[in-house]
């Protein structure tokens, strides 16, 4: 054994920063160690690994299982779409009921026009002029025929439609029209026709009264969609 | 002798303070390495004392031993990490196995002197 111990400067140094050095080491350590979630066990690490795995193919799994989903609810979806074919052909049905779609179809087109030279002179119409009555007779007697539709000058005859003398003109839909009046009625065309020109009837009544009337049937007559606005301001859907 | 081991409690609590105080934190993957060089930083402070007790104490191999060991551990366990063996285990058992020879070395010589 050699004695080499000799207490001088440097080994003084030495083991002061040697202490030092394991000072810092082991607190530095210790730090680590505890703030490692209150001591996480390496195995844990493993344990976790695996479990992440096992959640990955799960997660995979999921995914699939979600398209799969995906796929059925586009399914119901086009059930769905059937559901609005369904709604959309009521509206068309409804819209049809309204007077919102044109209509063609075998009819009558009655022509009703002021006998020449009779017009009247400033805004007082003439005697034997059309008149509203005159008018709403022949929509009258063709609905009593069983006429579908009904369109005077392109105005289509609604239920809440008026026929209003005003001056020279007459007043459907708040359009004014001026002679001649075209009548477009759907229906029997026959029927429509005999019921106007019956003996006794509006033709023979209304070439009495000097008016200019023609009848004509046809295959295909047109009546246009009601264009004015439906108003609803004071009435409302009562619920029962 | 007396106020080396003044020396090394102060700088033991001097580094302890530095350490808590200092914002640097180790990253987990690394507080593996560090473990086993505080071990053998541990085990070289020990071999001091008994080198100190036993009249023989080199400051040289005392500075040398020290450093070496820590980063020989710290090292051994990194290239154990990388290869897959738990070479760190190595280290811990030697250096464990070292540091109770020389505590039981430095017991005995404290006995001795009574």
């Amino acid at each position: 054994m050699k004695k080499t111990t000799k207490f001088n400067k440097s080994t003084y140094a030495s083991i002061t920063l040697v202490a030092l050095l394991t000072g810092m080491l082991m607190v530095f350590q210790f730090r680590a160690t505890s703030s490692i979630a209150r001591g996480i066990p390496t195995d844990r690490v493993q344990e976790l690994t695996i479990e992440k795995k096992q959640v990955e193919r799960d997660l995979a799994n999921l995914v699939e299982e979600a398209d799969d989903l995906a796929a059925k609810l586009e399914e119901a979806g086009k059930g769905r779409t059937e559901a609005a074919v369904v709604l959309e052909s009521e509206l068309t049905k409804v819209k049809l009921y309204a007077g919102l779609t044109q209509m063609v179809g075998p009819g009558v087109e009655v022509v009703l026009d002021n006998p020449p030279g009779a017009t009247g002179h400033g805004s007082s119409p003439g005697l034997f002029n059309v008149r509203d009555e005159d008018l709403l007779k022949v929509i009258n007697d063709l609905r009593g025929a069983g006429a579908e539709v009904i369109a005077v000058n392109d105005q289509r005859i609604l239920a809440t439609s008026e026929v209003r003398l005003a001056g020279n003109h007459i007043n459907i839909n708040l359009a004014r029209l001026s002679p001649p009046y075209k009548i477009h009625a759907i229906g029997n065309a026959g029927v429509l026709k005999s019921s106007l020109e019956i003996r006794g009837g509006l033709v023979e009544y209304l070439s009495a009264n000097g008016i200019i009337i023609n009848v004509q049937t046809s295959d295909s007559i047109i009546v246009p969609a009601y264009t004015g606005g439906l108003r609803f301001d004071y009435s409302k859907h009562a619920l029962r | 002798m007396w106020l080396g081991l003044f020396l090394g409690i102060l700088g033991l609590a001097v580094g302890a303070a530095i350490g808590l105080n200092l914002p640097l934190m180790l990253p987990h993957a690394y507080a593996k390495y560090l473990s086993v060089a505080a071990l053998a930083a541990l085990d070289s402070v020990f071999g001091g004392i008994r080198a100190a007790m036993e009249e023989h104490f080199d400051n040289s191999i005392f500075l040398s031993g020290f450093f070496s060991n820590a980063l020989l551990a710290a090292g051994l366990a990194f290239i154990g990490e990388r290869l897959g063996i738990d070479l760190y285990l190595a280290a811990v058992v030697a250096f464990g196995v070292r540091l109770f020879h020389n505590l039981a070395i430095i017991r005995r010589h404290l006995l001795k002197k009574r």
